[in-house]
């Protein structure tokens, strides 16, 4: 008889895993965490490092595309996540949504050229949030075409390929620059804190006390 | 849609390959042999039902549901859970011969997949049914043996969320106007999506005092001492809620050396509709996924015009296997190889190990390609020959 053991994960009950986006939300959050009383290191956001640890708090931070925040958490490999609302919309994780961070403020909207109607015969959407716009244009019983684009959404409209785009908009600044306007508002968008339904329950305590150290600075504002 | 690629399977559908049957083969038998232990019968079910019975009585939402036409035109379903199945075969005959009733499955069940490919759609679940009973008593054992089955399959890390449907149903519409509130707020709950469900309650037309009762349920998240407190919010005909909370409580502890696995929640909402009392999920370190989860739903007997108490619990094998340490025990594989003249004497060594409970592959030499490959593949290989046989 031979008895195999793989390596399992070990997963302390007292370490926390972080899934932050990169960018600007990162460090809204990051500021977030540190006025919150979080004793982390100082410097982190010019390092190129995947993963930056916080020894004193017995925290593990990944840095991740935005888009994949809610993959990891649902997944487990990362108990907590900071994720758009917008990116929550479109992906439907299974994930607990906890706590509004009331950061990175902004929402959904479409927009188009001024002064123009959708097409009758092919009125067409672009958008990265395909599930979002189709969902919108569903409610209001609109049979649309969604093209789903990577970037530079705005230029779908300019250039003929769509009637309407459904991005996100923080000042509007981006459509103005581009000739375009706002039509519609679809839904206020912030940054929430997500967490992984297992690590809700085997590390809830630890969780709980996060949160509430969270929720006591946010209180604050 | 693509071409159906060479090897490609339905989406969702896996093969099971040597090893991995091995370990649900050990959880299987495991299982089994514990919960006949505890006086529970094994049973199985057709695999295809009708839509109209099964289908529409199942908790899974429609959407989830394989369906195909047999050749009268009915509607089928690949059967989506095996609750519903066994309240049907408890309430037609079952329960006229034994009651209270004691059933147990080890069965596929069949869920459509949405989202990503890989996600199983057709997965072997676990659990146990106790029909007949409406006591405390009932659903105390469901729990317990929940816990003690993990136990005895090694699973190390583990917690029980216990919370009540009927609770939060009463909680939730003592304290809002309709009963499309109580869903959606309900629902928010399922998904524990509690930003949104502090945003629904600022957008509803409610008292502020309603609105301050209701944020306090997803404050009160993880804090057993919650009993007393949660009176307040019920009226004097719902109390006998709480107390059967408590008994449960009084009755878990009694038979738990370790209560802190189980913590009370009683905004634990389930997407499995029918459950009408305690609701229990089970959360093992190791996987990301809920393994399982439980309850009482004594409202599915009704579709099958019954009232009887019902609770169980069903465990999911799939994501047992990740939590569980991979650990398997194997025979010793013996491999003897024969050439022409060597074949009866090869059959003459391969019946007395095999009694021995060896695990003994015969094979005649020649059909082998790559026969230093093939040998690598066993513990022990025995080139049997007119002349002798050797071990290698």
């Amino acid at each position: 008889m031979k008895l195999l053991l793989c390596p399992k994960v070990v997963l302390s009950v007292n370490e926390l895993t972080i899934a932050m986006p990169k960018g600007r939300i990162f460090e809204e959050a990051y500021k977030l965490f540190v006025q919150a009383g979080f004793n982390l290191p100082a410097e982190i956001s010019d390092s190129r490092k995947l993963i930056v640890e916080a020894p004193d708090e017995r925290i593990q931070f990944i840095l991740a595309k935005p888009m994949d925040v809610p993959v990891y958490v649902e997944h487990g490999v990362a108990d907590i996540g900071i994720a758009g609302k917008d990116v929550l919309l479109e992906q439907h994780r299974d994930v607990h949504e906890l706590l509004d961070l009331h950061i990175s403020n902004c929402y959904i909207a479409t927009a188009g050229l001024p002064n123009t109607t959708m097409n009758d015969i092919a009125p067409r959407v672009a958008t990265k949030y395909p599930r979002i716009a189709t969902n919108f244009y569903k409610e209001k019983g609109e049979q649309v075409e969604i093209i789903e684009l990577n970037g530079s959404i705005e230029l779908a409209p300019m250039i003929g390929l769509a009637d309407r785009i459904v991005d996100i908009v923080s000042t509007g600044q981006t459509l103005k620059e581009n000739g375009l306007v706002e039509y519609e508002k679809i839904v206020p968008i912030s940054s929430r804190l997500i967490v992984n339904p297992v690590s809700y329950r085997v590390k809830s305590e630890r969780i709980n006390a996060f949160i509430a150290q969270l929720k006591n600075e946010l209180n604050k504002r | 849609m693509s071409k159906i690629q060479m090897f490609e399977k339905p989406l969702g559908m896996r093969d099971s390959f040597p090893d991995v049957n091995e370990q649900k083969e050990y959880i299987r038998s495991t299982a089994r042999d514990f919960i006949k232990r505890k006086g529970y019968d094994f049973i199985k079910t057709p695999s295809v039902e009708y839509f109209e019975t099964i289908g529409k009585a199942s908790a899974i939402d429609e959407s989830a549901l394989f369906k195909l036409v047999d050749n009268q035109g009915e509607m089928l379903v690949l059967r989506p859970d095996m609750t519903t199945p066994i309240a049907r075969i408890a309430a037609s005959k079952l329960l006229k011969e034994k009651n209270p009733l004691r059933l147990a499955y080890y069965a596929d069940v069949f869920r459509a997949q949405q989202r990503e490919g890989g996600r199983p759609a057709e997965f072997e679940q676990l659990g146990l049914e106790l029909v007949g009973d409406f006591s405390p008593y009932a659903d105390s054992e469901i729990i317990y043996t929940a816990i003690e089955l993990l136990k005895a399959l090694g699973v190390e890390s583990f917690r029980i969320t216990i919370g009540h449907a009927e609770i939060l149903s009463a909680f939730l519409t003592n304290n809002t106007d309709s009963t499309e509130q109580v869903e959606m707020l309900r629902q928010l709950l399922v998904e524990k999506n509690l930003v949104g469900f502090s945003q629904m309650l600022d957008s509803m037309d409610l008292l502020e005092e309603q609105k301050e009762r209701l944020i306090k349920i997803i404050d009160y998240t993880n804090n057993s001492n919650v009993f007393s407190d949660f009176r307040h919010f019920l009226k004097d005909n719902q109390q006998y809620l709480i107390d059967q909370v408590e008994e449960l409580q009084n009755l878990l502890e009694f038979q738990l050396n370790d209560f802190s696995i189980i913590s009370f929640d009683f905004s634990l909402a389930s997407h499995m509709s029918y459950y009408t009392g305690m609701l229990f999920e089970i959360h093992a370190a190791g996987s990301g996924f809920s393994i399982g989860n439980g309850g009482r739903y004594d409202e599915l007997f009704k579709q099958f015009n019954e009232s009887v108490g019902a609770t169980g619990f069903g465990i999911r094998v799939d994501r047992l296997l990740e939590v569980l340490p991979k650990q398997l025990t194997k025979e010793k594989r013996t491999l003897l190889l024969f050439d022409k003249g060597s074949f009866s004497k090869a059959n003459v060594l391969a019946e007395a190990r095999r009694n021995t409970s060896e695990y003994v592959t015969l094979q005649y030499a020649e059909s082998v390609s790559d026969i230093e490959a093939f040998k690598q593949i066993f513990d022990e290989v025995i080139i049997v020959s007119e002349g002798g046989s050797f071990r290698e």
